[in-house]
């Protein structure tokens, strides 16, 4: 051994939820152990770190092997590959090529502009002193040396805007709660995200939780508080751990605590457990929760930055949202106000599902065009398939079209095509989605996580799920589409809290854009997707029937006959409408009708 | 004398005390907004969103509940505009879809329009989920013996574990706001049920009055009102006299008590 001529060796492991889901400690210590084995420990002293979630969830574990300042990135790596790694790439100098990441893990990042994320899968989220070597907490001492009036200044002109949910200007919020008379008052974070599908908020606090906890610094400086809360659901195991790691390691440095930064400042911040209702991502429903009564919505008729946790001025920002403000002190408003479009500043991220190749996290400029998103950084729709929309902003976002795929990706241009930032969930759905059925699956969600306190969403939610479900059974009447219509209506104008004036969004913007396929639904009796089983037949065209058999010895109701080498039949009566042998057909054979 | 605001319902000028609701100062100017969930001696929470109204004026136009929204100067208020009457109705309609046959929700919804409903469930269920008798028992009387369980649209009120309360004090204040009789108490002899979707869910011996007979209240429900009740200096409350022998002795009646409008519920 020992022909190797490196110096320095540095492996990071993702270890974000999927990464460790995947098996990322035990890469880890396989790399340990290997870099033993080979004496490289004694010689180098190579650092094997943890690293947070860099995006590309589908292909962890991801390892950097970067030996003398180049590195290489290898994907699905397993303990029994790190031998060969550690032996051919950095003893023998050849990366092994064939468990290198793919093309697609470039595109994927060539799109993205990496600024909350920029940290994540570089380092170690348990060390405080990469985060500082890093730069980290600079920007706190600095603007702890300002006036609260300058930061705040400072945050308003950079146009950063919530990264929750509605986009309000964060400091113009500031503002008011600076405003707000009373001597006690409260920065919150935000770290609920009960949307399903979303992840964003779990990988900063996994992937680099300090930049969390200046945000928050820097928000109660200017704000005048003494005492924050993160708001956390208690499913984020390993972000609750990081956090609370970050948290002790940040009061040992005195960046938390009394006198904090060596200045008169006293700045404390406790992480608050939640219960995982979706509703307690509510503002007044995270207070109520924080108060340690039934996290339930209340009125807003009086700002929570007036009147909020106990009665006492709160500002409560996304994580996402606090983890933007240490580089905007840093670099200045100018400089982040030129990231993005008119009116949406810096970047945002989105976490990337459905039918898409590559699924994960991507931090994009705001105002970047979807159709980058979808078909350059996301690859594109699997088994080349028709896109057919993309749902944003969490269960009660709406649903983009294809026509609209041009659209600049800011706050404006989703309200304006009725969906909406939301956290940044996206879902992206193919031509075999039935956009009455995609409605239905989004407002029952709200049906079951709704508080169930106000009428109307109650009720009314309800009532439009039993609607869509019987359009979808082929019970739809003429009558359907007004109902739904005057429910969404009425459920918006007097539901207590956004959740319920949401709620109806999907079935409003699929009736906008997709309102053929309801009234193919309620008048032709068809399901356009062949999703709707009530409403689906399927058949198999002869002429394109090769006789091969696949699709009668997977059909698990027995439905298909035929000769081998003859066209087969599907027998309607027995065929319980599973798409099996139309999905799996490889001459395009069974059709849907 | 409070500070007077001044501000506009339905056209008509009218001055309120400042910190009253939208809600009141309609009532007091004669002015009808349909509530359900409202009630004089509970903090409004707002839910039933019957009373909603239309806002403009001093602040940016937007509906909002009248029993939350309080009075202020140059506020502009319709509570019969189209827009507020069809979300009206169609709220009606949908609690009718549960309770299609609940005689308080019917005589309320023939007042604003509503004959029947497009939403009919199939259920019958007189309980309309306004929250009085949570509220009531939790913010007034302090037992915490009903609560709300589930959430969305199987939210709905029960006691602990939907068993036979232990922290149930048997003083019938539930079932005194309830707006609907979903909760109903019985006195029978010396018993006292308390009961919900024919499910008893307290049930208490009564105590006798010492002066005339009559079976009047739990031993249970005695003992709290003598720990919370507010006694005025040489006044005892004497045990075991039913409200009316007392209000026949000498003694001033147990002024306050802190129910909200001072009255012993059920005794
Ligand atoms: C039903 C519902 C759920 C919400 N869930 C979240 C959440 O999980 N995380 C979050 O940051 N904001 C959530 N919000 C938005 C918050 O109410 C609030 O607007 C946000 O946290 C404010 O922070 P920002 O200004 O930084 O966006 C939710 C809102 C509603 C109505
Ligand atoms: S809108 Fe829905 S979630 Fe919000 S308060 Fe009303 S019932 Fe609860």
């Amino acid at each position: 051994m020992g022909s190797t001529t490196a110096k320095e060796i540095v492996i990071s492991v993702c270890a974000g939820t999927g990464g460790v889901a995947a098996g990322g400690f035990n890469v880890i210590e396989a790399f340990k152990a290997e870099l033993d084995k080979n004496g490289l420990s004694a010689n180098y002293q190579p650092r094997v770190h943890k690293v947070g979630c860099r995006g590309f969830c589908a292909k962890d574990v991801l390892v950097d092997v970067q030996v003398d300042g180049k590195t290489e990135t290898y994907q699905f790596v397993t303990p029994e590959k790190v031998a060969p790694i550690v032996s051919e790439h950095i003893v023998g100098g050849k990366p092994v090529k064939k468990w290198l990441v793919k093309k697609d893990y470039h595109i994927f990042h060539d799109k993205q502009q990496k600024l909350v994320l920029a940290n994540c899968g570089q380092i170690d989220p348990e060390s405080i002193e990469e985060y500082i070597a890093a730069g980290g907490y600079r920007a706190a001492s600095k603007a702890l040396g300002m006036g609260p009036d300058e930061i705040i200044e400072i945050i308003k002109a950079s146009g950063l805007r919530g990264r929750g949910g509605g986009g309000f200007p964060t400091g113009i919020k500031w503002e008011s709660c600076r405003r707000a008379s009373g001597v006690v008052k409260y920065v919150l974070c935000n770290a609920d995200e009960g949307d399903p599908g979303a992840f964003m908020d779990r990988s900063i606090i996994e992937g680099n939780p300090h930049a969390v906890i200046e945000g928050m610094i820097i928000g109660a400086h200017a704000i005048g508080s003494v005492e924050g809360f993160v708001y956390i659901r208690a499913e984020y195991p390993l972000a609750v751990e990081r956090l609370r790691r970050a948290l002790e390691q940040a009061r040992e440095k005195h960046f938390l605590g009394k006198k904090i930064f060596g200045t008169e400042m006293d700045f404390d911040i406790k992480i608050v457990l939640g219960a995982g209702a979706f509703v307690c991502g509510e503002s007044t429903a995270l207070m109520t929760s924080i108060e340690d009564k039934a996290g339930e919505p209340r009125p807003k008729y009086v700002h929570t930055t007036d009147r909020g946790l106990w009665g006492k001025p709160s500002n409560l920002n996304n994580v996402e949202t606090w983890a933007n403000v240490p580089m905007i002190i840093e670099k200045g408003a100018k400089w982040y106000a030129g990231i993005g479009s008119e009116r949406s500043k810096g970047t945002k991220i989105f976490s990337l599902v459905g039918k898409i190749n590559n699924t994960g996290l991507v931090e994009v400029p705001m105002g970047i065009p979807l159709r980058d998103v979808i078909f350059k950084i996301g690859g594109g729709i699997p088994k080349k398939k028709q896109f057919k929309a993309v749902q944003t902003g969490g269960p009660s976002g709406g649903c983009i079209p294809a026509s609209l795929l041009d659209m600049p990706l800011d706050y404006e241009h989703l309200s304006e095509a009725g969906s909406m930032m939301g956290s940044g969930g996206m879902i992206v759905m193919d031509e075999d989605t039935c956009m009455v059925d995609v409605s239905k699956y989004f407002l029952q969600f709200c049906v079951d996580e709704g508080c169930g306190q106000c009428t109307p969403c109650r009720e009314g939610v309800f009532q439009m799920v039993r609607l869509l479900n019987e359009i979808t059974e082929g019970k739809g009447t003429e009558k359907h589409i007004g109902l739904l219509e005057e429910l969404a209506a009425t459920i918006k104008d007097t539901s207590l809290c956004a959740l319920g004036t949401s709620a109806p969004n999907p079935v409003i913007s699929t009736l906008r854009y997709f309102r053929d396929e309801y009234e193919a639904h309620i008048f032709d009796k068809h399901c356009p997707a062949g999703v709707c089983k009530a409403l689906t037949h399927f058949y198999i065209d002869a002429d394109k029937c090769t006789g091969c058999t696949l699709c009668a010895r997977n059909c698990p109701a027995g439905a298909i006959t035929g000769e081998k080498k003859e066209p087969h039949v599907i027998d309607q009566d027995k065929c319980i409408v599973c798409r099996i042998c139309y999905e799996n057909c490889k001459f395009g054979a069974v059709q849907k009708g | 004398m409070p500070t007077m605001i001044n501000l506009t319902i339905n056209g008509e000028k009218i001055a309120a005390p400042e910190g009253t609701s939208v809600l009141q100062a309609a009532r007091q100017a004669g002015i009808f907004i349909p509530t359900l969930c409202d009630y004089e001696a509970l903090e409004p929470e707002g839910t039933c969103r019957l009373c909603i109204v239309e806002l403009s004026g001093s602040i940016r136009p937007c509906i909002r509940v009248s029993c939350i929204q309080e009075v202020k100067e140059g506020l502009v208020v319709e509570t019969e505009t189209e827009r507020i009457i069809k979300n009206r109705r169609l709220i009606l309609e949908l609690l009718l879809g549960r309770s299609p046959y609940c005689r308080e929700l019917l005589d309320l919804a023939g007042k604003c329009g509503v004959m029947t409903s497009r939403f009919l469930t199939g259920e019958d269920d007189d309980c309309i989920r306004c929250g009085r008798c949570v509220r009531v028992c939790r913010d007034k009387i302090g037992a915490y013996a009903l609560c709300w369980v589930n959430r969305g649209y199987n939210r709905k009120v029960a006691t602990d574990f939907e068993r036979l309360s232990e922290y149930c004090i048997g003083c019938g204040s539930c079932a005194q706001v309830c707006p609907t009789g979903a909760i109903k108490m019985e006195d029978r002899g010396n018993q006292r049920r308390i009961y919900t979707w024919g499910q008893v869910v307290a049930r208490f011996e009564l105590e006798k009055c010492e002066k005339c007979g009559r079976y009047f209240a739990p031993r249970k429900y005695i003992d709290w009102m003598r720990r919370k009740a507010f006694k005025p200096k040489g006044i005892e409350l004497i045990d075991l006299i039913c409200p009316e022998c007392l209000r026949k002795t000498e003694r001033p009646a147990p002024a306050k008590v802190p129910f909200g409008n001072g009255a012993f519920p059920a005794w």
